[in-house]
């Protein structure tokens, strides 16, 4: 068989046109969310020679076999686990952060200073019904700074447990539309090629949109992925050893219930679902701080409650009677004071006269109060908050740079740079070119013998 | 062709962005902590000085509930040191008068006329006994509302107040009675050595100077020896008051050297070193604008600008 330089230079020119369609097209997407950067992979044509003449020369140019789609699975598996867990951590300072402020800006440290600073004053005149007043007006201030906090918690609870409610419906909206692209791969897998990376354009374009899916399904959820021989992904939710989320074609449902404390269990089908990333991890993680915290607000507001009472009880109030319990309720969130009367607070020692100036019983409260620290208490409780909000942020910061930088090795590998596209250009360009000009040569030696056998 | 060393265009502007974006943010919290002048804006920026921030305001408001305790006792203690000044001038003059009294030259109608004045010395006693304190309660009662004393119909007068003055917190786990009680102040041991106090030891001596007769005489020279041991009691609780005074002001001294040690430390802990501060903030605007033009060299550099011409 003997070779035709004038369809070689055909194929080069074919070839040459291909690849800048394709440069074309890389340009056109440099700034395409999840796109891959695509090359044409070329294939030398020649034909085998035949047995009976050894070193025969017969070539056919060149053919495109394929698009490359040029993706590293290790690295898109690195920058979609960081992003997960960046995320992750993002959603728990967040959520930490409502936390923090509803707790500090409550006021309650200040607010219980307040109510033992008016106690404190009381002493200075223990029948002195304005010094009175001040401290019940104190303590309904502390009982107020605590119900605000209260319902500042609540409120933050109930949207993380919104956030984790629709973080699901969008797991569970990306998951179906995964399952439809992995059968669309399934269908198409006819026309693969032994080497994965080498596919038509179409496939490309769904596997694009594959990856894009799972990028976004483990920024709620971190994800543990399985790509099969004919392009769809198996995926696994919380890690390899989690409940199957997508598999081919189909999909299983996730579920949130919302636990009696407040947190957030997930559930495939009957098997629990431990998130390690994603928004819905921090989400879940900031609940069961926040839970925390509620329940040491309410002990201790509580116990100021039960001390206060108690002493209230040894005592005798102005008008010379047993003294009544001062406040009502066990939590932050129904802490109130129980009377309005300035009388009713018990300063003098049980049994006292009516209008007695006597204190025992209003420095015991005050000691009391004091061995029961709640100031101290409350700043440990905005403590562990605000040392929680820090290392949270701390440990997203590291995550953010560990995200960053494996975004950027994955985009320096499967992201279009501008640069070079136009040096592919100039280069595609001079490779038509140049085809062009051999079939100028072939025509010219055509002609030459065309003129020989002709005179 | 599938090794790429350079990073993708998408990726140099997002990198851009994200480090601009950082800079910026980092201007910005350092311009807030010096025009707040706090070195935090919220807890979590430093969670350790935040808590030790909270204990020491918590502190300066209990501090200035037990200045205000320590003003109220020291005028409370003062109060009762210038009533007992008055009781011991009114107990030398009635010494004086009792000295007269008890010389033999006097007749019956002149004893008589001294123990009018020191009856009327008696019941200015009682008044001083029974003065008020700014809360309108019995200065020398323990705090009780009313008087510290009621007078029976013989001119004899019982203590009613409460057995001790009431004690106040006044920082630092210290703790000061404001005052003395009638007691504490007027009881005291008389010439034949029974139990009783100044107010009724002159209530005595004037129905006998006023009485006559020949026992007027032996109720005057006795009466000397009572009165001495009175002006001895109250004198003494005068002693306990002043050195009560004195150790009032020394603790509120203490509590003001806390007080500044506090301030210096919550300047220390919470404030904002602004010096530093505006160092650190020219060194970031320089950065941000460094990488500013930075951003708009690089990204003007294209391989499209130059092809084609």
């Amino acid at each position: 068989m003997s070779s035709n330089l004038l369809s070689i230079a055909a194929s080069g020119a074919a070839a040459a046109e291909i690849a800048l369609d394709i440069t074309g097209q890389n340009i056109a997407n440099a700034t395409t969310q999840g796109y891959v950067r695509r090359s044409a992979n070329d294939v030398e044509v020649a034909s085998a020679s035949s047995w009976s003449t050894a070193n025969d020369i017969s070539l056919s140019g060149v053919t495109v076999s394929g698009v490359v789609r040029n993706a590293d699975p290790f690295l898109q598996t690195e920058a979609r686990n960081t992003a997960s867990n960046t995320a992750g951590a993002g959603a728990t300072v967040s959520g930490l952060t409502d936390v923090e402020t509803a707790v500090e800006d409550s006021g309650v440290f200040t607010a219980i200073g307040t109510f033992q600073t008016s106690l404190t004053t009381l002493e200075q005149n223990p029948t002195d019904t304005s010094s009175r007043a001040t401290v019940l007006q104190d303590g309904q201030t502390m009982a107020s700074a605590f119900q605000i906090a209260a319902q500042g918690l609540a409120s933050t609870q109930s949207g993380l447990q919104g956030e984790v409610g629709s973080g699901v419906s969008q797991i569970n909206t990306l998951a179906s539309q995964l399952a439809t692209i992995n059968s669309q791969l399934s269908a198409s897998s006819g026309g693969a090629s032994a080497n994965p990376a080498i596919t038509t354009s179409d496939r490309a374009s769904l596997m694009d949109q594959r990856d894009s899916l799972l990028d976004q399904i483990s920024q709620f959820g971190n994800v543990a992925t399985t790509i099969q021989t004919d392009g769809s992904v198996n995926v696994n939710l919380g890690g390899v050893s989690g409940p199957p989320l997508v598999t081919g074609g189909t999909t299983n449902t996730l579920t949130a219930t919302t636990n009696a404390d407040g947190t957030e269990t997930l559930m495939v089908g009957n098997a629990t679902v431990s998130l390690g990333g994603g928004s819905l991890a921090g989400n879940q993680s900031a609940l069961t701080t926040l839970g925390q915290i509620s329940g040491k607000l309410d002990s201790l507001a509580a116990s100021i409650a039960t001390t206060v009472n108690t002493q209230q009880a040894q005592g005798s109030d102005l008008d010379g009677n047993s003294g009544a319990p001062l406040f009502s309720g066990t939590t932050a969130a129904t802490l109130t004071m129980a009377t309005t009367d300035p009388s009713a607070i018990a300063t003098a020692a049980a049994g006292s006269a009516a209008g007695s100036s006597d204190s025992t019983n209003l420095t015991a409260l005050t000691s009391a109060i004091g061995t029961l620290g709640p100031a101290s208490t409350m700043n440990d409780i905005l403590t562990q908050v605000s040392g929680a909000v820090q290392s949270a942020t701390t440990t997203q910061t590291t995550l953010q740079t560990l995200s960053s930088a494996a975004a950027a090795s994955l985009s320096a590998e499967a992201g279009v740079d501008l640069n070079t596209e136009a040096v592919n250009l100039v280069q595609f360009q001079q490779a038509f070119e140049a085809s062009g000009k051999v079939m100028q040569t072939a025509s010219d030696i055509f002609t030459a013998i065309y003129n020989l056998t002709g005179t | 062709m599938t090794t790429i060393s350079s990073t993708s265009t998408s990726a140099f502007y997002t990198t851009a962005s994200a480090q601009l974006a950082s800079l910026q943010q980092e201007v910005d919290s350092v311009d807030n902590s010096i025009s707040t002048g706090n070195q935090f804006t919220t807890a979590s920026q430093d969670p350790e000085a935040a808590a030790q921030m909270r204990m020491l305001q918590l502190q300066d408001t209990e501090a200035s509930a037990d200045t205000a305790s320590s003003n109220a006792a020291s005028a409370s203690l003062q109060l009762a040191d210038s009533t007992m000044t008055s009781m011991i001038n009114d107990i030398n003059q009635a010494r004086e008068l009792t000295t007269q009294a008890a010389t033999g030259t006097l007749t019956d109608a002149e004893r008589a006329s001294i123990g009018t004045q020191i009856a009327q010395i008696q019941s200015n006693m009682i008044s001083l006994a029974n003065t008020r304190d700014a809360n309108g309660n019995a200065l020398f009662g323990g705090g009780v509302s009313g008087d510290a004393y009621t007078t029976d119909a013989s001119g004899n007068v019982t203590y009613v107040g409460a057995a001790t003055s009431p004690t106040l917190p006044i920082g630092g786990g210290q703790t000061v009675q404001t005052g003395v009680t009638g007691p504490e102040v007027l009881d005291m041991t008389d010439a034949s050595g029974n139990q009783t106090n100044v107010i009724n030891t002159l209530g005595a001596l004037a129905s006998a100077l006023q009485t006559g007769g020949s026992s007027a005489q032996s109720a005057a020279s006795s009466a000397l020896t009572s009165l001495s041991n009175g002006l001895d009691a109250v004198t003494t609780a005068q002693t306990v008051i002043g050195s009560r005074e004195a150790w009032l002001s020394l603790n509120a001294q203490n509590q003001s050297a806390a007080s500044t040690a506090r301030a210096t430390e919550e300047s220390q802990v919470g404030d904002t070193d602004v010096s530093t501060a505006a160092i650190k903030l020219q060194e970031l605007t320089t950065a941000l604008q460094a990488s500013q033009a930075c951003f708009v060299r690089l990204s003007s550099l294209s391989l499209f600008n130059d092809l084609g011409s």
